[in-house]
């Protein structure tokens, strides 16, 4: 098993919105910021890796077993944490313990006591008295205790403050160590993806845009920062995408390097993932 | 599936608290009148508890998170017709022991009516969960209350009519045949609920 992820085609129909072939893997060993718009398809391409929805086409290996056939091999061994919590309010986090040792295989009790000390997260408290920080950190928490080798993580991170978030990214560095583990991260918060991805894959109106090593991105995109007329000298396999405002034009440039040379006195700044969201999605061709 | 039913009890500990009470309220009310009404009272709350555990499920959005552990649709809506058949049996239990407590409390000997009443009221708890269970998984727990209440409107219409229009129903001499037909009738209610419910539950999306 070379890939923790690997879709190919995925295809989901409802009325008013598709996903039409998303295909991407997610290498053993690292962890894949999966970006978009909301609406874009992310929830709906997790759900159907994890059988939530039905698809209308495609092939989903996780840990390299298919999801429609090894759906429950696979569960043993992924965690996921969605957007919210989903554990009752009137449970504390030993009912939860209890609860889960009966539904995961290889449940470690002791583990989630050190993951709920790390938290700082209450024992005698009921959930319903957790703040939405702590309610996360509980399900990240759930998440890890059960010694997985995949994480699913649908917008773990948003809603929370800086602090917490950094608690959080902390820990999944900290997962990643092991080379066996893996991580899908979702996330519109991509300042978190700038400090941990390996990969990025941007969907956007369920297709996916972009599909890129990270480092690869940011070292080589870049914004060229012109004037209408130098703009118009540009030829089209230069540019990505390209943004007018008042004075002046913006444009996503592939290779900043190349841009460089050819145009030496050319102002090209360096980007941010949130930069090529915005380009992608509000920009012109 | 052990830590799925775990959860539902888990969940109801609150309730139980105030059912306890409740009990104990309406035993000291209602047992001194010699009124039968008791029994059915708290095996139909015990029964009603299992619309709770589902609303409960729903608030937390419960269902999609479970079913990304190694869960199968089976086993979540086995697991809740399990948790349903506990609760009534709780529920014919207490109401058992309520009424041995009392009969020796009145000083009078244990009456084998209230043996079956207990036994009837179980049954038709069993029923009324076997037609609840499939109609919230299909509509959801706010509108299959309505459907429920429908469900016990029809019936009762049809025999208030029947006894408006004066058709004499057909007596059978032997109780023992109406037991039986009731009990196979919540048996094979009970299935026959399971399965559409397994399959209104493995179509849904989350």
């Amino acid at each position: 098993m070379i890939n923790a992820i690997e879709i190919k085609n995925l295809n989901k129909n409802y009325q008013d919105f598709q996903l039409k072939d998303v295909s991407f893997k997610v290498p053993k060993g690292s962890i894949v910021g999966f970006i978009g718009e909301n609406g874009a398809g992310k929830t709906t391409t997790i759900k159907a890796m994890l059988n939530l929805v039905k698809r209308d086409g495609g092939t989903i290996e996780l840990l390299g077993m298919d999801t429609l056939t090894d759906e429950k091999k696979i569960k043993e061994s992924v965690g996921v944490v969605m957007d919210g919590c989903n554990f009752h309010d009137n449970l504390k986090t030993g009912d939860i313990s209890k609860m889960l040792a009966s539904i995961y295989k290889n449940w470690n009790a002791q583990l989630f006591q050190h993951y709920l000390k790390e938290f700082k997260l209450p024992e005698n408290k009921i959930i319903k008295e957790f703040s939405r920080g702590m309610k996360m950190k509980l399900q990240i928490a759930v998440a890890l205790s059960h010694e997985p080798k995949l994480l699913i993580l649908d917008e773990a991170t948003s809603g929370l403050d800086p602090i917490v978030r950094e608690e959080i990214l902390d820990v999944f560095m900290e997962f990643i160590q092991d080379e066996e583990h893996s991580i899908l991260i979702s996330s519109h918060i991509t300042s978190d993806l700038d400090k941990i991805a390996d990969y990025i894959v941007f969907i956007h109106q369920g297709e996916i845009l972009l599909d890129e090593e990270k480092e690869t991105l940011l070292s080589q995109m870049g914004v060229l920062k012109c004037s209408e007329e130098d703009f118009r000298k540009l030829e089209s396999n230069e540019y990505i995408r390209y943004r007018k405002n008042q004075f002046s034009f913006e444009v996503l440039v592939k290779e900043k390097a190349a841009i460089r040379k050819k145009y030496p006195e050319a102002v090209i700044d360096g980007i941010t993932i949130e930069e090529i969201m915005l380009f992608y999605v509000r920009g012109q061709k | 599936m052990k830590g799925l039913i775990l959860k539902d009890l888990l969940n109801l500990k609150s309730t139980f608290k105030m059912l306890g009470v409740m009990m104990v309220f309406f035993a000291v009310v209602f047992l001194p009148q010699g009124n039968g009404f008791i029994f059915g009272m708290i095996i139909l709350m015990f029964a009603m508890m299992v619309v709770t555990t589902i609303s409960y499920d729903d608030l937390a959005k419960w269902d999609a998170y479970a079913l990304t552990m190694p869960v199968t649709r089976k086993e979540m809506v086995l697991s809740k017709y399990l948790v349903m058949v506990i609760l009534n049996t709780l529920g014919a239990v207490l109401s058992l022991a309520v009424g041995i407590v009392g009969s020796i409390i009145m000083g009078k000997s244990f009456d084998l009516e209230i043996l079956a009443i207990v036994g009837v009221i179980y049954l038709v708890a069993l029923i009324f969960g076997s037609v609840i269970i499939p109609l919230i998984y299909k509509f959801g727990t706010e509108k299959a209350r309505l459907l429920l209440v429908l469900c016990a409107l029809i019936p009762t219409a049809l025999i208030l009519l029947v006894e408006q229009l004066g058709v004499s129903l057909p007596t059978i001499g032997n109780p023992w045949i109406y037991l039986i037909a009731l009990i196979g009738f919540s048996v094979v209610g009970v299935v026959l609920s399971y399965l559409i419910s397994v399959k209104i539950y493995s179509e849904k999306e989350f």
